[in-house]
């Protein structure tokens, strides 16, 4: 069900007349473009530490954002009210961006009929609290059964419907309800005075069902029991510049860093990216085919329509190490030129929309993963990471892995501890000498952090080899 | 724009009304956050963005016979507010019991407070703001011509209520303002950009650093980085900017975070009364400071906050510890719901030429990535700094990496600079630690 349609235009009494009146507002002659974006978010977390389900949690955030656009100026509010007067006079502080025009008159489209790429399934209206209070509990004890070892087990279960509205002065109209779970683990093992962690978990755009129903959680306990052992035995890794070879799926962080944020709309606009004016030119390896797929159906990192009500897209970045194209929103693909990607992305209506990533990774390969080891001397092995960060400008990027190991003579063997490795991301890519056969996404964990803005992304790749790559062990 | 004292009165209203009909079965905690301001942007010499922001938040905590539930809500009429409480009741009836839940019992607020020296309304017009974010960027702009582009200057105002009440009787408002002026610069040499920013922020709008010193600063600091080179990997003293300082003592309060210690997952887990850092380190918490980023009379669960020692002479005194944490750990509340301002200090003197101090090895500026764990204390992040010899900054250092151990770090402090960063809620001055690797070429 649609809360907004139900919950908030109904009960306001907010026809398509009022809706039109308050698009007017924000929309004088002299300004190009404004839109409104409805938005109710009901949520709600269980946390489970200690072995007893200790807290829980519901939210209910709702509101609306009002922006007016004149070139590459923005104007923007927001109101928590949904009185009509309320709407008005956000409109009317949203439009002073520009010195004020005429009225112009708005006439909104119908309703858009959007391809569904997940249900519209609240998860929280799956049956009883007490169920998953029980799920987490099981999940506890499997863990604790499991190993002597164990010193902590903390789980989480959040589930979010997110059920939204944009409609804008081109006549849109459209309605997307997102529902979002993610179960979390981390355990921590104890030998000695030893402690070690492990983490894991995954979740997408459904409901509890698939959680709760299938081994999911137990898969993903027996991960995080795996990653702290290991973790047990790693030794002091060396510093310097090496051979890094990523394992597939959640390493593909490195993409995300490396070029993802680097070839958003908004920083190449402005030509303070390291990407910036090198469309048509070579910025990987010829191996490297990367692309931004917001159209898979329950990923994390998917929506039907971004935040501005345009169906996303899968959109191929770089194509055989050839850069393809930037990820737009309507702002920046109006002053570039260009049409929208799909990839106006918000936090929620009390933010500005900008462009955003949805599922990035790198197409498969030609080789076997084990090829690719066998051809390493000397060098790391990283499979897990615990994130990233980017410098846009000089391209410089960051990303810190959670479980590695040392290759020597081409066999994997000692697990190091965890690192953080450092490079810049045009140079990186033109490295990347061997990718796998073995693409995997990750398992529904991420989330992308850009001006203060949260958003639930995607990541994935093969296994890939980098020939040279900054590392950062203590041992030199 | 509705004025948030007048709101809060009424919301107070509004729930003390309601008092009388909560289920006396459970106890309650309210906790209501009311905010508004803007955000002004201006880019290439014009005004980019206008971001107004008006919000509330109502957080409701109830207890059952030490079982917990919480609900929260922007929506504040009563009919609202009624639902949000019976659904924390209702969450409480489905999590765990645990006899260390429930409210505090003692030093607890119990007034509106005011002259806490963080309230400073003025009253701007979105001209005058336009005009100051122009100004900040055009001297950066001004100081040199390699400046070749910004991503703009932001001008932040913020007026901010807090109002806590619970059924043990806490009550407690008090009221503060935040601005904020920044610049990012970005500047061009060889067809490699850089980019960096300097910003000021105050509780008070006179006291915020003037644009044109902010703008100056921003692009000082980008031109410094160009012309960056590589280093060879090897281990040596780190001066830590008072920014990068800071972060690292945000590491050390982070793993004496008392949920850090109850979890057991901390490095400095049963350590009370052991020597974390040298002698001549003290690390305090000044909870009322006259203009501090992050002062407040009471915390998350209107216990009144505490001035304290938490390092002395080197030896850690205190863990940070909220309601529960203290009955999980048997210690005394330390009215750590929420950790306030906290300053670095020294009993030796503090240093004010810290690159001669340093004489050889790296200056670091920036640090990127999440490589400190606080369960193990490894630490491994990405940074860009100087090479120093004989006290002199040589040339700008790229893409090497920071790595040692925290409590080896917290250990291997020689000194502590005078150059103390006031816009920080962590109030230290740049820290100079020896045997550090750094990662770089071979």
């Amino acid at each position: 069900m649609n809360y907004i349609q139900n919950l908030v235009l109904d009960n306001h009494d907010l026809t398509n007349a009022k809706l039109e009146n308050i698009l007017s507002v924000a929309c004088p002659k002299n300004i190009d473009f404004a839109d409104l974006y409805f938005q109710y978010i009901n949520s709600e977390s269980w946390q489970l530490e200690d072995g007893i389900v200790k807290s829980g949690s519901s939210n209910i955030d709702s509101g609306v954002g009002i922006r007016s656009v004149a070139g590459d100026k923005s104007g923007f509010a927001y109101s928590n009210n949904f009185n009509y007067e309320n709407l008005i006079a956000a409109a009317q502080t949203s439009k002073c961006i520009v010195k004020s025009g005429q009225n112009r008159e708005i006439k909104l489209g119908t309703i858009k009929d959007i391809r569904k790429l997940y249900d519209p399934v609240s998860p929280l209206d799956f049956r009883k609290d007490d169920i998953k209070v029980k799920f987490l509990k099981a999940i506890d004890k499997y863990i604790r059964d499991k190993d002597d070892r164990v010193e902590q087990v903390i789980l989480s279960l959040v589930g979010v419907y997110d059920s939204i509205l944009v409609l804008n002065t081109d006549g849109i109209k459209a309605f997307d309800d997102r529902p979002l779970v993610r179960f979390s683990v981390m355990v921590i093992l104890k030998v000695g005075n030893r402690r070690e962690r492990g983490s894991s978990g995954g979740g997408g755009r459904y409901s509890y069902d698939q959680i709760i129903d299938t081994n999911f959680a137990y898969d993903f306990a027996d991960e995080a029991i795996r990653q702290a052992d290991v973790n047990l035995q790693a030794e002091d890794g060396k510093a310097g510049s090496m051979t890094v070879v990523l394992g597939p799926g959640w390493p593909g962080v490195l993409l995300h860093e490396a070029i993802g944020h680097g070839l958003e709309g908004d920083f190449n606009r402005k030509k303070t990216s390291a990407f910036s004016d090198l469309v048509g030119k070579q910025v990987a390896s010829t191996q490297c085919t990367i692309v931004d797929d917001g159209t898979i159906s329950k990923k994390r990192g998917s929506l039907s329509v971004d935040d501005e009500g345009c169906e996303t897209k899968c959109n191929t970045l770089i194509e055989n190490g050839i850069l393809k194209g930037y990820m737009q929103d309507k702002i920046n693909a109006k002053l570039m030129n260009t049409n929208p990607t799909g990839n106006g992305r918000r936090e929620n209506y009390a933010c500005l929309p900008m462009p955003r990533m949805t599922n990035t990774f790198m197409l498969p390969g030609d080789f076997n993963p084990s090829e690719i080891i066998e051809s390493v001397n000397d060098g790391i092995y990283a499979v897990n990471f615990s994130g990233g960060q980017v410098d846009i400008t000089n391209g410089q990027f960051v990303f810190t892995a959670s479980e590695a190991y040392l290759i020597e003579n081409g066999k994997v063997t000692k697990p190091i501890k965890g690192m953080t490795l450092i490079g810049n991301g045009p140079e990186v890519l033109k490295k990347v000498s061997m990718v796998g056969n073995d693409l995997k996404l990750d398992d529904g964990v991420g989330t992308c952090g850009k001006d203060g803005q949260s958003v639930p992304v995607g990541v994935g790749q093969p296994t890939l080899k980098i020939d040279e790559i900054t590392v950062g062990g203590t041992q030199v | 724009m509705n004025s948030n004292e007048n709101n809060m009165h009424m919301y107070k209203d509004r729930i003390q009304d309601i008092y009388k009909e909560l289920n006396k079965k459970y106890s309650h905690e309210f906790n209501l956050s009311i905010s508004n301001g803007y955000t002004v942007t201006s880019r290439s010499s014009q005004v980019e963005n206008i971001e107004y922001h008006e919000d509330m938040a109502l957080n409701v905590s109830v207890y059952n016979d030490y079982k917990k539930g919480s609900a929260s809500t922007n929506n504040l009429s009563l009919e609202n507010i009624l639902k949000t409480i019976k659904k924390a009741e209702n969450i409480s009836q489905n999590t765990q019991a645990d006899n260390c839940q429930g409210l505090p019992e003692s030093d607890f607020t119990e007034k509106d407070w005011d002259d806490l020296g963080i309230y400073y309304p003025t009253e701007l017009k979105v001209e005058e703001v336009i005009e100051m974010t122009k100004d900040c960027e055009a001297e950066a702009f001004r100081t040199d011509k390699r400046i070749s582009n910004s991503e703009g200057s932001s001008f932040s105002f913020s007026k901010n209520a807090h109002m806590i009440l619970n059924t043990n009787g806490a009550y407690g408002t008090y009221r503060s303002t935040d601005y904020s002026l920044s610049c990012i610069a970005l500047a061009e040499e060889n067809k490699l950009m850089e980019r960096d920013y300097w910003y000021s922020s105050s509780r008070d709008f006179n006291r915020l650093e003037k644009g044109a010193s902010i703008g100056k600063k921003a692009a000082d600091r980008v031109l410094s980085r160009l012309g960056a080179k590589t280093i060879k990997t090897r281990v040596c003293p780190v001066l830590f900017s008072p920014e990068m300082s800071a972060s690292i003592v945000s590491n050390f309060l982070s793993a004496i975070n008392g949920s850090a210690i109850y979890k057991k997952s901390s490095f400095l887990l049963d350590k009370i009364n052991e020597k974390i850092f040298p002698d001549f380190v003290n690390i305090q918490e000044e909870p009322l400071l006259i203009n501090g980023p992050a002062t407040r009379p009471y915390d998350s669960e209107g216990v009144l906050t505490k001035s304290k020692d938490i390092i002395s002479d080197g030896v850690l005194e205190n863990y940070l510890l909220d309601t529960y944490a203290s009955r999980k750990l048997k210690m005394d509340c330390t009215g750590n719901g929420v950790l306030t301002n906290v300053t670095m200090n020294s009993s030796k003197p503090l240093v004010s030429n810290m690159l001669s101090t340093l004489h050889d090895g790296v200056y670091i500026t920036d640090m990127m990535g999440s490589g400190a764990n606080t369960l193990t204390g490894d630490y491994s992040r990405g940074a860009f700094g100087y090479l120093v010899k004989n006290g002199e900054i040589q040339h700008p250092v790229t893409e090497i990496t920071v790595a040692s151990n925290l409590s080896q770090m917290f250990h291997n402090i020689l000194a502590l600079g005078d150059d103390i960063d006031l816009r920080n809620r962590i109030r230290t001055g740049s820290l100079l630690i020896d045997n550090i690797t750094i990662g770089g070429t071979n």
